[in-house]
């Protein structure tokens, strides 16, 4: 598989004003009058470039270079409000901005994937909305009342990671790797569904952080996630997945229960001992492991059918939770609160865990695979989740690391032949 | 030779059991008349609910046949499932027990909208075909947990007991019936208190004839998929309830019809049909749980998982083998709830009238085909029904 076409370069050093971060909303307006500006001429222009290319097969160069300018110059202003960068970008889209995108050189589009461009766009509309946020409707019905359409903002994982380094950068400078990432993927994810959407390439979004954001940290988490699957997919599981997991869920809730009392006896136990017991550790540990089994198999990220009791090396989405160590006693005591950004991004990455096993339960039952972008986009978001209960129920006391990271077993792109792109 | 007299002494044991739960309040040998229909119904009733329950029987051996036939196929080539699994020797017997009825999902679902088809055409029931799929769909949850829970707990005994698992796996089903009994009442949706306080009062003086007058009579609401009559009792002890759906107390039914119905499920509880089909349940498991134990013996016994499927198949060809005995037995039991009701409201005219309104109510044949009777009647035709009435009131006049 060669290289998606439009690829997001990331050269930013982390570091961050406080003066530019404390006021980054207010810094944006002219960016955000500008860029609204340039979108209506960027309407027309797609219109134009569809239009072109349906007839021709391929974009004029003219306008892709417009419209590559313009899905470029998004990318450096949301980047620069999201602070995944922390220079003020130029207003022409201009190449250099420390998260860039390259788009690569027009090329031969299928006229049939041009004519029903905004249908096929539909399932990467749905997950941008949970990697990167977007207004959404919904209907809510009050007591006998009549009903109503609401509309409202969905926050997506970029969002969420925003706010949390907005407050991180303000207090360090700097801007936390894995929240940096966080955003990258978003934004990268938005800008390749935009260059789509705008007929720039005919390539689908690819949801793969490896595929968005390049080589990924590699990390010595306490608590990490190993995938061994062959994306393989047996129909008749994936078609009744959701019931054949009601008693696994059921297990599951019992075992919620014993595990929220004994994480409370470990919580003291830990608090006047600075380290877990190895008992209640590994209880903990066999649960959240458990959970993690429980939740591949529902979201479509493995295969088989896991076992009842989160045994250690039993599943191919195995969860290594190392044994227990000395713990700070202060990030004990107020554990709970310490976990609530990481319940909020976590949150956040569980709409894009239920985002990715819906699509890909339509693409797995037709195909009998997995997409492997899908796959890997739901590994991540699982990996984050179980270290975000591994976090509370005191299993570690390192925190969840937000975004994404090498992960054993997560087949990467073959490195491919770079086609020439546009800067 | 041990072995042989302790067979004996079982079956002996067995007999006893069944004749003790086949006793009935109604008087031995009592005589029923014959019944012409056609003084009850007219001749074009009688033809269109002939043809109405036809086809939904057909349906129904049909779907039996295809359900023997998956599981049949399943039994034979089930156990390649396995490589789907993670879950260990009873996770994958699990899984494989869930797929098996999965797979009869699937096969039984044209049958399930045709009968969805027939009873729409047929006015007897409004329900929506993609309502239908869904709620048969999720109702195979349920079904998934109860295979799930039957299999964990026949494994583990087999992996523990081995060839003896099913003398205490029987037991244990049947303890597990009981509690399920027990708390079938919470498993039963949109009920409410009785809003009509006539009908109310009418069921605490019906409760306290029948000698069971801790027992609540409940309404539920049903009326928004279903437009036939029914009510059911259910519970054990101090969850047992009458529950009365409200298409019986829409106005089509009179206080002294509604009566009869109240008066008949109060005989179910009266005379401990619902502890009495547990032991029934129990004296079925013993047999068949031995059966299953055998057939699986050749694929190492319900202890592993590539059993399951053949497990399956043999429960369930056992479990359709004995339909007409199941059939008898509730037969048996309707039949003495009808006497109970009777004797509860000495309105025989009343009862005549109400069954004959449930046919026309419900298209039910009052005479079926033998076959049909055999298979599926769960309760007396309607015409063995007014039958009862008649014999009941010349009992009465004769006393």
């Amino acid at each position: 598989m060669s290289e998606h076409p439009v690829r997001l370069v990331v050269t930013d050093d982390l570091a961050r004003k406080r003066l530019t971060v404390g006021f980054r909303l207010i810094l944006v307006i002219p960016h955000s009058i500008w860029l609204g500006i340039w979108s209506v001429g960027a309407f027309f222009a797609a219109l134009a470039n569809w239009t072109a290319t349906l007839v021709v097969g391929r974009p004029p160069e003219g306008l892709h270079r417009f419209l590559s300018l313009y899905v470029k110059y998004a990318t450096h202003v949301y980047s620069y409000l999201y602070l995944a960068a922390d220079p003020y970008p130029q207003f022409d889209g201009r190449p250099g901005y420390p998260v860039d995108v390259e788009i690569a050189v027009p090329e031969r589009q299928r006229r049939l994937t041009v004519a029903f461009r905004l249908l096929l766009a539909l399932p990467a509309l749905l997950l941008v909305a949970s990697l990167f946020g977007a207004p959404s409707a919904g209907y809510n019905r009050l007591g006998s009342g009549r009903g109503g359409g609401t509309f409202y903002y969905a926050f997506g994982v970029a969002h969420i990671a925003a706010i949390l380094g907005w407050f991180a950068a303000l207090a360090a400078r700097r801007m936390p790797r894995g929240l940096r990432d966080a955003v990258a993927w978003g934004v990268a994810y938005g800008a390749q569904l935009w260059a789509y959407l705008l007929v720039l390439t005919s390539r689908y979004p690819d949801c793969d952080p490896e595929v968005l954001l390049g080589e990924l940290p590699s990390r010595d988490d306490p608590i990490a996630m190993r995938i061994d699957d062959d994306l393989r997919r047996s129909r008749l599981t994936v078609f009744f997945r959701l019931l054949l997991a009601f008693p696994h869920l059921v297990w599951l809730t019992l075992w919620a229960v014993l595990a929220f009392l004994v994480a409370i006896a470990n919580w003291l136990a830990t608090l006047v001992r600075g380290e877990s017991p190895e008992a209640l550790h590994r209880f903990l540990a066999a649960y959240v492991r458990y959970q993690t089994h429980v939740y591949a198999f529902i979201l479509l990220v493995v295969n088989p059918f896991p076992g009842f009791v989160g045994r250690a090396d039993s599943y191919p989405a195995e969860l290594e939770v190392a044994a227990r160590a000395r713990q700070n006693r202060w990030t004990v005591a107020f554990r709970l609160l310490l976990a609530l950004p990481a319940w909020l991004a976590a949150s956040a990455y569980g709409s894009v865990l239920w985002t990715v096993a819906f699509l890909a339960w339509f693409a797995a039952l037709v195909t009998g695979r997995m997409p492997r972008s899908l796959r890997n986009a739901g590994a991540h978001a699982l990996r984050y989740t179980a270290q975000v209960n591994g976090y509370t129920f005191l299993l570690t006391d390192a925190y969840p690391y937000t975004g994404p990271c090498r992960m054993p077993g997560l087949t990467a792109l073959a490195p491919a032949s770079t086609p020439a792109l546009v800067d | 030779m041990v072995a042989a007299i302790a067979l004996v002494a079982a079956a002996g044991l067995w007999a006893l059991a069944a004749h003790e739960l086949w006793r009935s309040s109604v008087p031995g040998g009592l005589p029923l008349p014959r019944v012409d229909p056609h003084r009850f119904f007219s001749s074009s009733f009688l033809r269109a609910s002939a043809s109405f329950d036809r086809f939904l029987e057909i349906d129904e051996l049909l779907a039996s046949v295809t359900l023997l036939a998956v599981l049949a196929a399943y039994a034979w080539r089930g156990h390649r499932l396995l490589r789907e699994s993670a879950a260990g020797r009873i996770g994958s017997g699990i899984l494989l027990g869930m797929l098996g009825f999965a797979l009869v999902w699937l096969a039984q679902v044209p049958f399930g909208l045709a009968a969805v088809w027939w009873e729409r055409r047929h006015g007897v029931s409004h329900e929506g075909y993609v309502a239908s799929l869904f709620s048969s769909f999720f109702a195979l949850g349920g079904r998934f947990l109860f295979v799930a829970l039957a299999l964990a707990i026949a494994m583990a005994l087999a992996g523990a007991l081995r060839r003896w698992w099913w003398l205490a796996a029987a037991p244990l089903f049947a303890g597990l019936a009981l509690l399920s009994t027990f708390l079938s009442i919470y498993l039963i949706p949109n009920t409410h208190g009785l809003r009509d306080p006539t009908v109310a009062a009418d069921a605490r003086s019906l409760a306290v004839i029948e000698r069971v007058p801790d027992t609540k009579v409940l309404e539920q609401t049903v009326s928004r998929s279903v437009t036939a009559p029914n009510a059911e009792a259910v519970g054990l002890g101090p969850t047992r309830r009458v529950v009365l759906w409200d298409t019986l107390l829409d106005g089509r039914f009179s206080r002294k019809e509604i009566r009869i119905v109240t008066a008949h499920e109060l005989g179910h509880i009266a005379h401990g049909h619902l502890l009495r089909r547990v032991g029934w349940l129990a004296l079925f498991l013993l047999p068949a749980t031995a059966l299953v134990a055998l057939a699986t013996r050749r694929r190492g016994g319900l202890a592993r998982p590539e059993a399951v499927p053949l497990a399956l198949l043999v429960f369930v060809a056992l479990q359709l083998l004995t339909l007409p005995l199941w059939t008898l037995v509730s037969r048996h039991e309707e039949t003495e709830a009808d006497w109970s009701a009777l004797q509860a409201t000495h309105e025989p005219a009343t009862a005549r009238s109400l069954f004959a309104r449930l046919a026309t109510t419900s298209l039910s044949d009052p005479e079926p085909p033998a076959w049909a009777y055999v298979l599926y009647a769960d309760h007396p035709t309607i015409s063995q029904r007014i039958a009862m009435t008649q014999a009941w009131q010349k009992r009465a006049a004769g006393r």
